[in-house]
């Protein structure tokens, strides 16, 4: 049973990690491989400061959301002068030197050691502290993050969003900043993303750089690409899939030090298939040509 | 202390050129990041050590035999995966995802068969060095910066004057061109794929023999070579070899100023540099922008 509900805590942080990454992806079409740095700077604020300042969580999570958005503007703005795979690889130089900052910076983030002891959530008085509590935590943010996104995608906003993907001159033509639109979608996604962050840091109550690098990114890019970049319910198939699929690979009996690796064989595999047979993931939505999301 | 310096910075811009240049060939001709080209790296180093250790193939052959397999392990990613994706969609962020996967399968299968740890195929006892003009250098370093020379110029006057390396600047330049005046550009691509894997395979067995080899270790070398072809600009080949000097004199002198453990944040801070304010390289023309 406990297994169970962490397997379903698991697959809510994903949730919000690959919806969020879907508002910068999916809609406006900005491909980041930096997600995982703001996952890793929403846990390292919210830990940092429930370790050091004993801030409420409340406090400490807006205060993540704060310095991740902080954080995304600064990634969103090499978008204004390059793009396509030009700015995939800037947003890789960020992940690096975030992993690289967090992992170095050993008197302010514990290095490789890792920051342990991260003390149980109290909300409104109420502590924390059992499995099914941090579910229903997650299972509200989650909510949260889904109605934002949903909130977003249907505004004005959102469809100047989507019209920057399908065709950047257009919307900057009709009068639309395209330059504020992106930054702002990098902001949002940012922001969101250091919820989960700080949700993973309370939950696991220890983090360390281990879980925010390159891999991790490209894990979240696996999930929003297979799950349906550019659509809502994509990335919730897509975390309920990859999460829950390697721990068949427990049942089969297969070891752990193996398991790791056939997990990330399977996601790598799939992001293949799906590239070849399906670029526009399950649920179906953008596929990252211009003019190729299906109406 | 200089000349050390120096030698060092000299030895790690060898690799990091032979990697930009099969990467630069790769993106010209099919236009797309190939992120697989570090798993080809690193795969061959592990193909050397099944032939010399399991198969028991003397040094030279398995040499030659491990770089083969890295050239047909790269052709291979054209044939199934990337040449069926380009000719149903052209998105050169598709392909790139593509690639993304194959790598992260590659480096797993790498460490599923050979462990996470590191693995040496070096022989007999770790010698000291040369001292050359106060600097020590071990006769792999030497023979590193040597066939990286060689390489590079090699790669130059073929693409300048051999009859397909005309054809991969002209596929380089405009592929419908290219087509129409009779050049087979899927051909030219594939030959690309396998010079391009070629020079990956031997940058990797020659850092292996330096500093032995982790399942790792393709994506932050693809990554140093790439932020090489970068600063120096994708087509021009004495850009790149210009910007892989420059990287690695601007991590050597990081190194000796604040410490080794900020290498790569120090690379990777130049390429933004350079991404945002000069994309093109100092060598290149043209770059796509964000148009608005």
């Amino acid at each position: 049973m406990e297994y169970l509900l962490h397997i379903l805590i698991l697959i809510g942080i994903y949730i919000i990690l690959s919806e969020s990454l879907n508002l910068i992806a999916g809609y406006t079409g900005l491909l980041s491989i930096a997600h995982a740095a703001f996952y890793g700077v929403g846990a390292y604020v919210a830990a940092l400061m429930a370790l050091n300042l004993h801030t409420p969580f409340l406090v400490n999570i807006i205060c993540a959301v704060i310095a991740a958005g902080a954080f995304g503007a600064l990634v969103g703005i090499p978008s204004l002068r390059i793009r396509d795979d030009y700015f995939v690889i800037a947003t890789f130089a960020f992940q690096v030197i975030t992993f690289s900052v967090l992992n170095n910076w050993v008197s302010f983030t514990g290095g490789p050691m890792g920051l342990p002891g991260i003390p149980q959530p109290v909300i409104f008085g109420l502590q924390i502290s059992s499995h099914v509590g941090f579910l229903i935590l997650v299972g509200v943010l989650c909510a949260l993050s889904l109605w934002v996104t949903h909130r977003v995608v249907r505004s004005p906003f959102g469809r100047v969003l989507m019209a920057i993907r399908e065709d950047e001159v257009f919307a900057h033509a009709m009068g639309k900043n395209v330059a504020r639109y992106k930054v702002m979608v990098f902001v949002i996604g940012a922001g969101i993303a250091a919820i989960a962050g700080a949700m993973y840091a309370y939950y696991i109550s220890f983090i360390d750089p281990t879980s925010f690098t390159v891999t991790e990114s490209i894990f979240i890019i696996s999930i929003v690409i297979i799950g349906g970049a550019g659509s809502l319910w994509g990335p919730v198939v897509g975390a309920a899939v990859l999460v829950t699929l390697p721990e068949i690979l427990r049942f089969v009996g297969m070891p752990s030090s193996v398991a790791a690796n056939v997990r990330q064989i399977l996601y790598g595999g799939l992001l293949v298939a799906f590239m070849m047979w399906r670029p526009q993931g399950f649920m179906g939505g953008y596929s990252f040509e211009k003019g190729g999301s299906e109406k | 202390m200089i000349s050390q310096f120096a030698v060092n910075a000299f030895i790690a811009s060898s690799t990091y050129v032979l990697l930009g240049l099969g990467f630069a060939l790769v993106y010209r001709a099919a236009r797309f990041f190939h992120f697989a080209h570090g798993a080809v790296f690193a795969s061959g180093p592990y193909l050397l050590l099944i032939f010399v250790q399991c198969a028991g193939v003397s040094w030279p052959a398995s040499v030659v035999l491990s770089v083969a397999c890295v050239c047909v392990l790269g052709c291979a990613m054209e044939v199934m995966a990337y040449g069926p994706i380009r000719r149903a969609h052209s998105s050169p962020i598709v392909l790139a995802l593509a690639s993304l996967g194959i790598y992260v399968v590659l480096q797993n299968v790498i460490s599923l068969i050979f462990g996470d740890d590191t693995k040496s195929i070096r022989t007999g006892v770790v010698r000291e060095g040369i001292n050359v003009l106060g600097a020590r250098i071990t006769p792999i370093q030497i023979t590193t910066i040597c066939v990286s020379i060689v390489l590079v110029i090699g790669l130059a006057l073929f693409l300048r004057y051999a009859k397909l390396g005309r054809a991969m600047r002209a596929v380089a330049n405009d592929p419908e061109l290219a087509n129409l005046s009779g050049i087979d550009s899927d051909r030219v691509i594939l030959w690309a794929f396998a010079i391009g894997s070629a020079l990956a395979g031997i940058a990797g067995i020659l850092v292996a023999l330096d500093v032995d080899m982790t399942p790792t270790m393709g994506m932050n070398a693809l990554m140093m070579g790439v932020v090489a072809v970068i600063i120096g600009g994708v087509s021009s080949i004495p850009g790149i070899a210009l910007g892989a000097l420059l990287l690695g004199m601007a991590q050597q002198f990081g190194v000796w100023w604040i410490s080794s453990q900020w290498q790569d944040a120090i690379a990777f801070i130049i390429l933004l540099v350079f991404l945002l304010f000069r994309p093109q390289g100092f060598m290149g023309r043209k770059v796509k922008k964000a148009v608005v």
